[in-house]
């Protein structure tokens, strides 16, 4: 029992009760008797010996633990993946090339560039040889991720955020690359030098263009499938010069379709119009140049990832763990309801208002404990059967706990179901009986799932997923992905504000209602 | 001691609670509110290309919400009495245990059957007046058809019969209603979740919610996990080793 603190002027008390205070100067007539049970630490303590005392509470604790962890290797063995079988790059784009002999610099100015898909890439590219997956060194511009030094499907060099009209320069020396971008031709600013060590003494120098394909969904009764949709780049070339260090007679250019790797997924094959050799004849340009598909591989970000969350696939035992929650919830109110207990609580501190909030942070707090024991347990056991199963590095990295979002995951769990229990009780004490309230939870939680999965139309079940508080569970996602409704905080504050609305209403019941 | 006196006291007791009659209301409103909302959000636009998803199935998927109302009723039919210990009167009244469960569930699913025809009939009408852009109103001269509208009502029924069954074990509202909710959804979330092709096929077919809703489906027969009367048999066996383990349990235990 704290002291009364906080209060000036002096206090006469005696053991008889009402008495009076001096507050100012001015007497006034309020007890300074404590009630024997009114701190609300006594309150918590009251409130945490009801649920650790209740068999039914313990055994929803236990459940929640019990049921996550326990189903958790039976949906990570029944998820399987071969995406890592594919060939590790793509190499297919439009390349306009001439060999040259040793080192030397190539220059051109991307006058123009058509924004097909913002990772549509239009530079100068270095590479060993024309067969598909030789090593290579290039500089580009793309419509909305600026100039980018990229080397031998693994390597990613973000320069300035800046798109065409923009000057390009590539210089080789020996093995050592060097890009450059440039605003008017003779200002020259490094973009980053990458080493390319198989490359021949003559390699292939010239303007390249690739537009990744986009990813379309459709939706149908069930599920949503994707397929990609080719995507055709074009980029103007003008001032193009090459200068070897060495000197040579330079052959002129020739185009050519590369078309290797793992394709670019499922796309259909690019029909891209040839533009011919007589264009690329005129001296430095302007030459148009057009071009579909991708140059990249794990480690260049436009090349996907496997498709698969296999966070959320490690932490959805949470499903069904989350109805062992739903259930302490309702029941930690209801159940009180039904034995008349409440009565005896309200009696003892009648203070109804901080009684709710006695009990919601005991359950939210009892519930977050056992849902972090739950999620972290889940996520271990769930690795090492996802592994076995495919999802295994470079397409998978494994994750860790040291990764920000993984961890936001794993918390964000125990959170989900912390809110939920609020949530729950909240509904419990409005409805005061547990069968319409695990009921009407379940629905607004589990059903909206289901029903969005069946909805031919994706605007529609995203926006079931968006306004249920089936939402929260969005803070389990770790990456992007096309059926991703709303952003991780975003869906979990759909569920907070569910759980305020419903604590509000609770509070103004009981304080309204007789018990 | 006949079984018409078992069951006036069945209907007496079921009709004289008030959660029944809100159980009847959710069941009506949430069939015909979700399927005509979803049918009416699909406006003009959603099918572009090729229109060949299921109408009647969509106008029907109010019945994974109004489902809750008929586990609610269901178990709240006997799960209620271990509660108030209305039990041990009943018994006493009483005392073949096996008229009793067998009345009780007889009401009960006489019941949900009656209001879930009303519910579904609503729902086609609602439905057919709802225009779908390339696709022909709902027609109950489709075989197809009427068999997800009147299938969907036995679909209901089974569904009490399940729930009076796991009532009857768990003793226990909250406890038997989590668990049915246990049974009913959470294997088709899991499914969603599974990547691997055969294991989604295998738990849509076994599990009671998906393969008994199997009934729903018009088009795309071929490409079902389950036949739709063989889904509407999973689930009546799901129903019938419920109400067999409660009625062995109901023997056995004390009340």
């Amino acid at each position: 029992m704290s002291q009364p603190t906080g209060r000036t002027g002096v206090e006469q008390t005696d053991r008889t009760g009402a008495d009076q205070t001096f507050r100012d100067g001015q007497p006034s007539y309020r007890t300074t008797v404590r009630n024997a049970r009114d701190g609300f630490g006594h309150l918590l303590g009251a409130e945490w010996t009801k649920l650790r005392s209740v068999r039914s509470s313990v055994w929803c604790l236990l459940a929640t633990v019990l049921l996550t962890v326990l189903i958790t290797p039976l949906i990570s063995a029944s998820s399987s993946t071969n995406a890592n079988e594919a060939p590790h790059f793509t190499d297919q784009f439009t390349f306009v090339h001439q060999p040259m002999a040793g080192d030397g610099t190539v220059v051109a100015r991307v006058s123009s560039q058509l924004n097909s898909q913002e990772w549509a890439r239009a530079g100068l590219m270095i590479k060993q040889n024309t067969t598909a997956g030789s090593p290579y060194a290039a500089i580009m511009v793309t419509p909305r991720h600026g100039v980018r030094l990229q080397a031998n499907f693994n390597t990613d060099i973000p320069g300035p955020d800046l798109g065409a009209p923009r000057w390009l320069r590539l210089t080789r020396s020996g093995a050592v690359i060097t890009g450059s971008e440039s605003t008017d031709g003779t200002t020259w600013h490094p973009v980053g030098t990458v080493r390319v060590g198989a490359l021949a003494p003559t390699a292939e120098i010239g303007m390249f263009v690739a537009s990744p394909p986009v990813l379309r969904v459709t939706k149908t009764s069930g599920g949503s499938s994707t397929s990609l949709v080719l995507s055709l780049g074009a980029a103007t070339f003008d001032r193009v010069t090459i200068q070897p260090n060495a000197p040579q007679q330079l052959p002129g250019w020739s185009e050519l379709m590369l078309n290797g790797g793992a394709g670019t997924k499922g796309a259909p094959p690019a029909n891209v119009p040839s533009d011919g050799d007589g264009p690329f004849t005129a001296g430095d340009g302007p030459f148009t140049v057009h071009g579909a598909g991708d140059v990249a591989g794990y480690g260049i970000p436009s090349f996907p990832l496997g498709d698969d969350d296999i966070v959320v696939n490690s932490l959805s035992g949470v499903q069904l763990g989350l109805l062992a929650v739903i259930a302490l919830g309702v029941l930690f109110a209801a159940g009180e309801y039904k034995t008349g207990m409440i009565r005896t609580t309200f009696a003892a501190t009648p203070r109804r208002r901080r009684v709710l909030g006695a009990k919601a942070i005991v359950v939210g707090v009892a519930v977050f404990v056992a849902g972090l024991v739950a999620s972290l347990i889940a996520f271990y056991v769930a690795q090492p059967v996802l592994r076995r199963h495919g999802y295994q590095p470079p397409a998978y990295p494994h994750p860790t706990l040291a990764d920000g979002t993984v961890l936001r995951a794993v918390i964000g769990t125990a959170l989900f179901l912390a809110v939920l229990a609020v949530f729950s009780l909240s509904v419990g004490v409005i409805l005061k009986r547990s069968a319409r309230a695990i009921a009407l939870v379940v629905g607004l939680v589990l059903v909206p799932q289901i029903v969005a999965s069946l909805v031919p139309s994706l605007g529609v079940a995203n926006w079931i997923n968006r306004l249920t508080p089936t939402a929260g569970l969005a803070i389990q996602h770790t990456r992007p992905r096309f059926d991703y409704a709303i952003a991780p905080w975003g869906g979990f504050a759909v569920l907070c504000g569910y759980a305020g609305v419903a604590l509000v209403v609770a509070i103004w019941l009981v304080r309204r209602r007789d018990a | 001691m006949t079984s018409a006196a078992a069951m006036r006291m069945e209907w007496t007791k079921l009709r004289t609670v008030p959660s029944t009659a809100w159980s009847i209301v959710g069941l009506i409103g949430l069939t015909v509110a979700t399927g005509s909302l979803l049918m009416w959000s699909l406006g003009t636009t959603h099918c572009a290309s090729h229109c060949d998803q299921d109408m009647p199935q969509l106008s029907l998927s109010g019945v994974y919400l109004a489902q809750l109302a008929v586990v609610v009723l269901a178990a709240l039919a006997i799960t209620s009495e271990y509660d108030t210990m209305m039990i041990r009167t009943t018994l006493a009244a009483r005392p073949r245990r096996l008229t009793v469960l067998g009345a009780k569930a007889a009401i009960v699913t006489a019941t949900v059957l009656v209001t879930g025809g009303i519910a579904v009939l609503a729902t086609f009408v609602v439905a057919r007046g709802i225009p779908v852009d390339g696709y022909l109103p709902l027609s109950l001269d489709d075989g197809a058809t009427r068999r997800a509208y009147f299938g969907t009502v036995a679909y209901l029924g089974l569904i009490a019969l399940f729930s009076v069954g796991v009532g009857t074990l768990v003793r226990h509202t909250a406890g038997a209603i989590t668990t049915m909710m246990a049974l009913l959804y959470v294997a088709p979330i899991i499914a969603q979740l599974v990547s691997d092709e055969r294991w989604r096929h295998r738990i849509e077919r076994y599990a009671p919610m998906s393969s008994g809703l199997t009934i729903q489906a018009t088009t795309h027969l071929d490409r079902l996990p389950i036949g739709p009367w063989h889904g509407l048999g999973v689930l009546a066996a799901y129903a019938a080793a419920a109400l067999l383990l409660g009625a062995i349990a109901f023997l056995v235990r004390d009340a």
